[in-house]
C-alpha cells in the first residue's frame, strides 16, 4: 500500500508527522497522526521543590 | 558570494529558543535579507526529505536546539551536522542537556509508566506503551526509540560554537548572527553571545563577607532589594553561572538557577557550586553544617537544574 509520510508537520510547537496509507484506486484508506516525542515532565518535576515548578514546566512549550 | 543558507532545528526543546529568535522582531527581515532559511520547523515548511536532499555542507550555519532525548534527535543531529559547515549548540539543551536532561534523575521506565500509565489526566486501560515498530493493517508506523538517558549535542556530534541560555537572549542572538553574516566568527569551540565573567561579577547587588547561618526557600523570607541573594540565605547559582542573561531572574529577587551553565574553565557546574557553598557556610561545627545544609530543598536538582548530562554525574559507564 503507498504511504506517504509528512514528517515534520511544521509550523506548530512541538513533534509530530503524519502517515497516510493509499489504497489501489489513490483514495485514503487511513492516516495516523503520531508525536515522536516525551520528555518526561510529570516524572522529573517529582522531588523538585514547588516554588521552582513554575519555572521548570515554563518549558514544556515556549512558544 | 550568494545568500547565506541559515536552518534551525529543534530536538528535545519547548521551542523557547525558536521564539528567541523571532523576539529580534523586525530585525529578521535583515536576517531575511541576508540568508535564506532552508530549514526551520517553526517557522517554514519544509521537511526532513528535503534536508536529505541537501548536499553535504550545503546549509552554512545551523542553530540546533534541544537535547537528544530520543533516536529521531540523534539522527537528525547526525544529518544536520552533514549537511551544515557551522552547527551552533544553541540553548540550555543542546550544550549540556536542559531542563529535559532533568529526566536523568529518573528511570526511562519510570518515565513511560508515570507519563502513560499513572498521570492523572491519562486514560490507557490496555497499558499501551510507544512501540519502536508497530503493525496496523495498512502497514508498519515507526517512532522513534526513547533513550536511556538525555544526552548533549555534542555526545553524538562534533559542535563548532556553544551559545548558552534558556533561551539565549534576542540582543545576544542578533549579535551572534551578525557574526555569522559578517563572517566574523570565533575559534572553533568557542562560547558565543554570552559573557566569559559570572553573573556575581556582573550583578549590581551588594555584597559584603558571604557568612550563612541559614538557607532560606523564597516564600520564608522578604529579601532586601539591593544586596546579594545568596548573602541573604537563598540558593543563588550566580557564582558559578556565566553571565550574559542580564540578570533576568536575580533583578526580580528570583535566584539564578544556572541555565547559561559553567563560566569557562570549569567542567561541572554543580560541582563548582558544592565548593562555593562550603566556603560561605557560617560555621566551624560538622553537626551544624550539616543541619544549614540539610535545609537546601531537592540540592542535586537545583545544582544540576540546567546541566545534569553534560555533568560528571553519572559518567561513569
Amino acid at each position: 500500500m503507498k504511504k506517504i509520510s509528512i514528517d515534520p508537520i511544521t509550523r506548530l510547537e512541538g513533534h509530530g508527522k503524519i502517515e497516510i496509507f493509499l489504497n489501489d484506486a489513490g483514495g485514503v484508506e487511513n492516516c495516523y497522526f503520531q508525536i515522536p516525542e516525551l520528555r518526561g515532565f510529570e516524572k522529573f518535576c517529582e522531588g523538585r521543590a514547588a516554588e521552582d515548578v513554575p519555572q521548570i514546566v515554563s518549558r514544556i512549550c515556549g512558544v | 558570494m550568494g545568500k547565506l543558507k541559515l536552518a534551525s532545528y529543534w530536538a528535545a526543546a519547548c521551542g523557547g529558543c525558536d521564539v528567541a529568535i523571532l523576539d529580534i522582531h523586525e530585525k529578521i527581515l535583515d536576517v531575511a535579507a541576508a540568508a535564506d532559511i532552508v530549514f526551520w520547523p517553526i517557522a517554514v515548511d519544509f521537511k526532513y526529505k528535503d534536508v536529505e536532499g541537501y548536499e553535504d555542507g550545503y546549509i552554512d550555519v545551523c542553530l540546533f536546539h534541544g537535547a537528544i532525548r530520543n533516536s529521531e534527535n540523534e539522527h537528525i543531529a547526525k544529518l544536520l551536522r552533514q549537511k551544515s559547515k557551522v552547527l551552533v549548540a544553541f540553548g540550555s539543551c543542546a550544550i549540556m542537556g536542559g531542563i529535559p536532561g532533568l529526566a536523568n534523575f529518573k528511570c526511562r521506565d519510570d518515565i513511560l509508566k508515570r507519563a502513560y500509565f499513572e498521570s492523572q489526566s491519562t486514560q490507557n486501560p490496555d497499558r499501551v506503551l510507544p512501540q519502536t515498530h508497530y503493525k496496523v493493517p495498512e502497514g508498519e508506523l515507526e517512532l522513534p526509540a526513547f533513550y536511556k538517558d538525555v544526552k548533549t549535542l555534542a555526545d553524538v556530534v562534533d559542535v563548532d560554537y556553544f551559545m548558552p541560555g534558556c533561551p539565549p537572549t534576542p540582543a545576544q542572538i542578533w549579535a551572534v548572527i551578525g557574526a555569522i553574516v559578517s563572517g566574523n566568527l570565533p575559534p572553533k569551540g568557542s562560547v558565543v553571545g554570552a559573557s566569559h565573567k559570572t553573573l556575581c561579577d556582573e550583578c549590581p547587588r551588594e555584597r559584603t563577607d558571604k557568612k550563612i547561618k541559614k538557607f532560606y526557600r523564597p516564600h520564608e523570607i522578604i529579601t532586601d532589594s539591593s544586596r546579594c541573594l545568596l548573602e541573604q540565605g537563598l540558593v543563588c547559582m550566580g557564582p558559578v553561572t556565566r553571565a550574559g542573561c542580564g540578570g533576568q531572574c536575580t533583578s526580580t529577587g528570583f535566584p539564578c538557577r544556572g541555565c547559561y551553565g559553567p563560566v569557562d574553565g570549569v567542567v561541572d557546574q554543580g560541582a563548582k557550586f558544592i565548593s562555593a557553598l562550603a566556603s560561605v557556610v557560617d560555621s566551624e561545627n560538622p553537626e551544624e553544617i550539616d543541619k544549614i545544609i540539610s535545609e537546601i530543598v531537592d540540592p542535586a536538582g537545583t545544582f544540576y537544574r540546567f546541566g545534569l548530562p553534560g555533568s560528571l554525574l553519572r559518567r561513569a559507564k
